[in-house]
């Protein structure tokens, strides 16, 4: 499943620049062919390198900002980020093996620190969690009289615990947050 | 590894040889350099293939070709290829190692021509562009400059007036190659200024394109044109460097074939834009990946017996 991040004028900051892992992003449209033949390589990277290596994407038609900002001119164009720079591009569609070799080069160039990994997996895991959560009251929400069945206790029980622990992960990005 | 047949090449006419050696039983083997789909990828919409009467865009068509293409057991491999050899049957050495085959069909078609001037490799994507189909989009209401003379300049150059402010034409000659109806139809765009006799010496600007420096061939008098975007188009280079040392080519470096698509060597054909005298369409492109397949096939055959 892609993890890629759709990016905005709006987000492009916070997404890109303040990223705590190396960053790639896509400058892509609608209407660009080789655009087409690259995206399916980075969903799958994406996957792949989650938590430790993020991929984004943008809209060149809907974010005039960035696209002046940069200086984009051609597309596909893909841009590399570290801490808030710009390190290393790659113009046009190219082979998976040339953007993988440049995504483990950037993991070597900046490698991340343990607790910049550990957040990372711990947030996103924290969001599964609540989105399945919300999931599960929804449909909790729409039937009547299950709670005399004692297998659907034992569920109701445990997605409770489950709530709990991933309420306990939350607090602990928190602390992390104010170690760094 | 070694394969029936070796297809060099994962445009139209690669991906269709492709499925034919497949589907007649040979093992086969794709190499491609860049992506799936060749050149067509950059057209937006393609009018003129049968078969599909609104049109369909070039990505749309690639991925349908290649999905259609690796259906009955067809390899491929992301390589690029360094050169062929005659070596027990062939030898094909790949950046990602050699392979041996029976057969090969080469159908690595061509690249734009660059202008090789100062400036244009490192502005490459910040303003140095060979498609205006792709490009053309980040230059509204811009000034930009096509170089050329031929129909694919003129073409870039009346695209590129639906978006650009102006649009400078600059060409070698005094007059243009392009069609007399195309010709025509250029002259009659306000937005268009022709620069004649004149080449273009260095790209400049700092992280994109600002100006280009110009002379005048007739006169000798240089000077410098300020503008966003400069388009080339000054042709198509055959991608056929790798087979030099082995098969006969014209002067331009086009492979030389006979109606069977068989080259020079036996055992090696060539099939769409890569070969002397092609049409240079999609549509030809796939009856040459058909016609070079068969004759493959026919080979391999002679060969076993």
């Amino acid at each position: 499943m892609s993890k890629v991040i759709e990016v905005t004028d709006q987000t492009f900051k916070e997404e890109v620049l303040e990223s705590d892992l190396p960053t790639e992003i896509d400058f892509w449209a609608p209407w660009c062919g080789p655009c087409r033949v690259v995206s399916p390589i980075y969903d799958r990277l994406s996957a792949e390198y989650e938590g430790i290596f993020k991929f984004c994407k943008l809209d060149v038609d809907k974010n005039p900002n960035t696209v002046a900002k940069y200086h984009i001119m051609s597309i596909p164009m893909q841009m590399f980020f570290y801490s808030g720079e710009k390190v290393d591009e790659i113009l046009g569609a190219v082979p998976e093996s040339t953007i993988l070799a440049m995504v483990e080069n950037m993991i070597k160039r900046f490698p991340v620190d343990e607790i910049g990994k550990l957040k990372t997996i711990l947030s996103s895991w924290v969001e599964i969690n609540r989105n399945y959560s919300n999931k599960f009251n929804k449909w909790a929400n729409g039937v009547n009289n299950l709670e005399s069945n004692l297998t659907y206790n034992n569920i109701y029980q445990t997605v409770k615990d489950v709530n709990n622990s991933s309420n306990k992960l939350s607090r602990a990005l928190l602390e992390l947050d104010g170690n760094k | 590894m070694s394969y029936d047949i070796v297809i060099i090449g994962g445009g139209p006419a690669g991906l269709t040889s492709g499925l034919y050696s497949t589907r007649s039983g040979l093992k086969s083997m794709l190499v491609e350099q860049g992506t799936f789909g060749g050149q067509i990828l950059n057209t937006r919409l393609i009018e003129n293939y049968p078969g599909f009467p609104e049109g369909i865009s070039g990505a749309e068509l690639g991925e349908f070709m290649y999905r259609q293409a690796i259906k009955y057991n067809l390899e491929t491999r992301l390589a690029d290829i360094v050169q062929l050899d005659k070596e027990e049957n062939y030898k094909v050495s790949t950046s990602e190692g050699n392979i041996q085959t029976k057969a090969v069909i080469i159908a690595t078609g061509s690249n734009y021509r660059k202008l090789n001037i100062p400036g244009e490799k490192r502005l490459s994507g910040y303003g140095v562009s060979y498609c205006a189909t792709c490009d053309g989009f980040f230059f509204r209401d811009r000034i930009v400059a096509v170089v050329g003379g031929g129909d694919t300049a003129i073409t870039d150059a009346m695209e590129l007036s639906q978006h650009a402010s102006r649009v400078y034409v600059i060409h070698r000659r005094d007059q243009l190659r392009a069609g007399k109806v195309l010709q025509q139809q250029a002259f009659n765009r306000p937005k268009l200024e022709f620069i004649w006799d004149t080449i273009v010496d260095e790209v400049i600007g700092e992280n994109k394109v600002e100006e280009l420096a110009l002379s005048n061939v007739k006169t000798g008098q240089k000077s410098k044109l300020k503008i966003d975007g400069v388009f080339v188009a000054v042709g198509l280079i055959p991608n056929s460097q790798a087979f030099l040392n082995i098969l006969e080519l014209d002067k331009d470096g086009y492979i030389i074939t006979d109606e069977n698509m068989a080259t020079s060597a036996p055992g090696i054909f060539a099939a769409g834009d890569i070969r002397r005298h092609s049409p240079r369409q999609i549509a030809s492109a796939v009856g040459d990946g058909v016609a070079a397949a068969m004759s493959a096939f026919r080979y391999i055959q002679q060969q076993n017996n």
